[in-house]
Formats: C-alpha cells, structure tokens, sequence
C-alpha cells in the first residue's frame, strides 16, 4: 500500500470520520535527467550569489516575496506557521450540491480517502447518504500548507476526494465570438451523422499515450543496444580495490572483540541482529 | 544409485495408487491421502510426489545436512499456508538436528531432509516450497575444525559448522513493473525485467571471478535469480553478510542504473533489487528443485550459465524439470567442491 499523503477527519455535523488521503492519479510521463553531452556527467544544480560569488547552503536561504520590482519581503518558517489554517487536519464540509453544478475546469486532482478502523462506520454512512442522495460535498482541506476547495463524492464504494481551483485560479473568458458564422441545418446534419458514428460509452482502457509508449521503447531498444552513457564516478570517490574493501568490512564485522568468542560476551547489537534473522 | 532406484519404484506405485496408498520408500512405509487433491491449479498432490520422486536424486545432495523448513499449502496455492520447522510428530525415518534458540531459551529439533522418504512425507503433508539453511552439519573437506554442538548453549552454536556457511548468497529480485500489477502489488514476472536480472547475474559472475570465486545461479521459480557463491568455512554468518554487503554496494556503484539495494520497496522500482540480507544464520531462499507457489507450478531451477539467456523461469515447472533433469543432469552437482578461497584472497589485498 502506497503511503498516505495526510491523515485527518472528515468533520460533518456532529459526526467525525478519522480518513487517510492516497493519490488516486499519477503522471506516468518518462522523466529525464540532463547530462554534460560531451562526458555523459549528470549535471548538478547549485544555487549561487552572484554579489558574494559563492555557493549557498540550503541553510543561508530565506523566502523572498517581490512585491516590486527587486524589493522583497522575507517571510522565515516561524512566519508561515503563524497563520491561521483553520483546516489543517479537517476535511470540513460545507455544503451539498448535485455533480453536475460544478464545471469540470475546477477540477484539479483526485484522491482517495480511506477510512480507520474506528471510522468505518461513519464512512460507509457518508458514503451511503451521498449515493442515495447523488449529491456531492464541498469542502476544505489544507494539504502542503495550501487551503484548498475540494469536493467529496461516492466512487464505486469509495469516498474520493477531488481538489478544486478556487475561481480567481481558473483564466477568464477567452472571448471566443462566433456570431458573424452562418450554419445551414444540412452542414448540422452531417455533423450529426458523424458523431453518431463514433458514439459508444466511455472506456478509458482504450486510450493509451503513444508518445509515451514509443519513448519507452526506444529506451529499452538502447538499453539492448548497449548505446548506454555512463555517468563516471564523480572524482573524489576513491577507486578501491573489492578485495581491500571485503577486507575492511570482515574486519569490521569481527570488531569487538567477538573472537575467540567461546567467553566473551558479545555486544548487544550483534545479539539483536541474530533476533532479526 | 539407490535414491534413483527407490524414485523410480515410487514412481510406478504413485502411477498405480487410487487416493490414498501406503507407498514402499527405502524399505519404509509411507502412507500417502488425498492424492488427486488440486494443489496448484490443474496439478494435484500425486503430480507433487511424483515430481519429488523423480528429482529426489538430485534435489536431497542440495538439502544434506542442512535444517529445512517448509511452506505448507494444505488446500492449494489459493488457501492458507503454514510455515513450518518443528514437527511433534515423525516417523523414525525422519532425521532432526537439535539446535539451541535464543529465543526459546532451549534447544530445539530442527527437521532434516536426509532421505527420499522425508521427502515424500512432507510433500504428502502439502509442503510445496522447501527452504535449507546456507550452513550445513556436515563435517565436508573445510567443517573438521568447527564445533559440532548445536543445541547446547548460543556461543556453542557460534563456534559450530552451523555458524559458517558454505555460500554467500545473493537474490535477485527485479522491482521492474510489467503495469498489470494491482496497486501495492509485487511485481510480476516480465521478460523486460527478468533480462535485467540475467544481465545482473553475468556482472556478478565477473566480479565473483576476479576475488576467485565461481558463481552458480538458479532460477527463483518467481521473478529473479538466486546466485549462490561457494566458499570455503572460514567465515561466520556476520562476516559472510558484511562481505555480501560491500559486494553489493560495488555493483551498485557500477550500475546504479539496475542495482538497488533499498529496503523500501517503492525506492526499489524500476531496478533489481540485490538482496544480500539472506546471509544470517537460520535464513534461507527457496532451495534447488524446489516447487513454488506460483500458478504453473514453477520450480527453482538450477541452470548452467550457457543456458541462462535463453532460460525463463516459466520454462521450469514440475511437469517439465524431471525430464530435463534426466536429459543434462545437475548443473550444480559439484557446488561444494567449487569453493573458493576468499580469506587467501583478501589477505593478499591491501
């Protein structure tokens, strides 16, 4: 089971439902990783200042808000826990409303909530209640520091949570203007003909990313190939010899003492690690 | 040989048997129930003994001398499993070797599979997988000089032949999804993945040849590799696994591409997971010829290294292997006497 990325309740009324939120979705584009083309190196980011021409430690940075050009405000770790987030570990629902009043732009990310062994009950409740009903709630949760909108919807006896944009996330109108376009009833007529064609119910096993695909295939044809650039060891990796190594860690197992060991108490940790096996 | 000869008289009584016989093993008798029960699908527990009894000659040289424990599957694959390594009841023909546990604060019978008959007795009981302990109790040409007594006290039992394995072993396990695998699954068997693992076991096999060392492999009857590394007893478990160790990371550092050694499985993905853990007294993979719980009743299969490309680990189940076996013999036959001399070998380094 995949880890789940919060742990809270569910808050509706006087009932509270202890839930945990996993991923439902997950990107599965091919990523890459950018190399020095002339020696195969995986390249390293690192931040710089160019003031005191130096590389800065994670340590010496701070969070910078530009609120003109070039001038910033600092906000420190102690600022930003300093506010108020009403919904840290509550799912707070607010209201019910039919799916279909809200507009699928607002859609931004799917998860699916679990409930604990002690809130299976009221789950399965909520979840009863909502099919019956068809109605989906809107809520808040604050996930990674982020108040969001989100909806709780029934999903095939599970409770799915889905993130929103708030409205000033989604662009405006785009100001589309069709009205100096003429279509005649025989052009809709075809029209017609053509979506019947391809009408027939939705199967999201039928698409596939040939993109995706093709890349993949590609990778695994060089993989075969051996066309393979390796990263070399970055320098300061000491080449050693394996049998010098095998020696050391040998020796390092023997440490304390252990032998002869007929007498000799052993150390606690070698004891603990037999229990293991 | 007798082992070979006593197979063969089971085989025919096997053939001939209704659901339950009393089969003549060795000169002792076995009673045998149940025999059309399914184990796996389409295959029954009579296809289970026959299987023991036509590689026993080959599989019991493997188990010799070295505590075994199983996984029973009393009502097939798809039902309960027990693991099992203590028995109250045996019958006389069954060896055992009293071993001293910590954790039980006395000694305790461990099972031997030193004969056909306890072979067959514990497949009538349903043990389909057959896990052996990497040390053994016999003296061999390296064990004279180690303590024999296991069951008196823990320091005895570090100073005993049990304490010193005669192989490093290692267990290659490839975290390459196939993308059919339910969510949390592992992954499931998948030539793009399994061809990592083979090229994984080739790498390890030129590593393994420069510190001497020669290397043989198996099939785990799942997914990956088993990679058994003779050596000669000069190494306890905790010495043997630090050294596994080091071994790994060496191949991690030259492949970190394709090797992982993380015990989080997630951190694992899309890599063979080198596992050099099993290398503590008392654990054990799945031992050579030993059926597995997998649907075609697939079998960890000993192999020769020119057969390892074109080798797949479906290829090797109980119906197939007995036949190959009688056709090109055991790969592995001569495993204790191809041990290498690691100690010599490091102390010539550094």
């Amino acid at each position: 089971m995949a880890k789940a990325m919060w742990s809270g309740v569910i808050s509706f009324g006087m009932v509270t439902i202890p839930v945990k939120l996993y991923s439902a979705t997950q990107s599965r584009d091919i990523s890459f990783n950018l190399l020095h083309a002339t020696c195969g190196t995986r390249l390293q980011q690192k931040r710089w200042c160019p003031t005191d021409d130096v590389e800065v430690p994670w340590s010496e940075t701070v969070r910078g808000y530009e609120y003109a050009k070039g001038e910033y405000v600092t906000l420190t770790d102690e600022d930003f826990e300093s506010l108020p987030l009403p919904s840290k570990h509550t799912i707070e629902l607010a209201a019910f409303v039919e799916e279909s009043e809200i507009d699928p732009v607002f859609y931004e990310k799917s998860y699916y909530l679990e409930p604990d062994k002690k809130g299976e009950k009221p789950y399965a409740l909520l979840l009863k209640a909502l099919e019956k009903k068809h109605l989906t709630a809107i809520a808040t949760i604050t996930i990674r520091k982020k108040e969001q909108l989100c909806t709780i919807r029934p999903r095939e006896g599970t409770i799915m949570l889905e993130t929103l944009f708030y409205p000033d996330e989604v662009a405006a109108e785009r100001g589309v203007d069709l009205g100096a376009v003429k279509v005649t009833d025989r052009e809709l007529d075809m029209a017609f003909t053509l979506i019947d064609l391809l009408r027939k119910p939705f199967d999201p096993e039928e698409y596939h990313d040939h993109y995706r695909e093709a890349l993949g295939e590609l990778i695994e044809a060089k993989l075969e190939g051996k066309q393979v650039v390796r990263s070399p060891a970055p320098r300061d990796a000491k080449v050693i010899d394996l049998a010098e190594a095998l020696k050391k860690s040998v020796a390092a197992a023997k440490k304390g003492g252990r032998k002869p060991a007929r007498a000799a108490a052993r150390p606690p940790a070698r004891a603990q690690r037999r229990k293991a096996g | 040989m007798t082992t070979r000869r006593a197979g063969g008289s089971v085989l025919s009584q096997l053939r001939s048997a209704g659901a339950a016989a009393v089969l003549r093993v060795e000169g002792h008798e076995l009673a045998v129930s149940n025999l059309d029960k399914p184990l796996w699908p389409g295959r029954t527990k009579r296809d289970l003994l026959t299987y023991l009894a036509a590689v026993g000659r080959w599989m019991l040289p493997h188990l010799a001398g070295r505590p075994v424990f199983v996984t029973r599957w009393p009502n097939g694959i798809s039902g309960k499993s027990f693991y099992q390594k203590v028995w109250e009841d045996r019958p006389a023909f069954v060896e055992t070797v009293s071993i001293w546990s910590t954790d039980n604060g006395e000694a305790r019978d461990y099972l031997l599979c030193a004969n056909l008959a306890t072979l067959l007795w514990l497949g009538q009981q349903a043990a389909l997988e057959f896990h052996v302990w990497f040390s053994s109790i016999l003296a061999g040409r390296d064990g004279r000089a180690l303590g024999t007594r296991y069951g008196t006290s823990e320091a005895a039992l570090e100073e005993s032949r049990l304490n010193y394995p005669d192989f490093m072993v290692f267990d290659l396990d490839p975290y390459v999804y196939s993308g059919k695998e339910a969510k949390g699954e592992e992954p499931e068997l998948y030539r793009p993945a399994f061809r990592r693992a083979r090229r994984l076991a080739h790498e390890l096999r030129d590593i393994a040849g420069s510190l001497g060392l020669e290397v043989f492999v198996k099939t785990s009857g799942r997914t990956g590799l088993h990679l058994y590394l003779p050596i000669r007893r000069r190494f306890d478990f905790a010495e043997v696994r630090a050294m596994a160790e080091t071994i790994g990371r060496h191949l991690r550092e030259r492949h970190p591409r394709d090797v992982t050694l993380e015990w989080a499985v997630e951190r694992r993905r899309g890599k063979i997971f080198f596992d050099y853990n099993q290398n503590v007294r008392g654990k054990s993979l799945a031992a050579a010829f030993s059926p597995r719980r997998h649907p075609l009743a697939t079998v960890s299969m000993p192999l020769a290294w020119d057969e390892l490309d074109e080798a797949y680990p479906t290829d090797f189940t109980i119906q197939t292997v007995p036949e190959i076996m009688a056709r090109r013999g055991d790969p592995w036959a001569g495993i204790l006497d191809a041990k290498g001399d690691l100690e010599a070998r490091i102390a010539r380094a550094g």
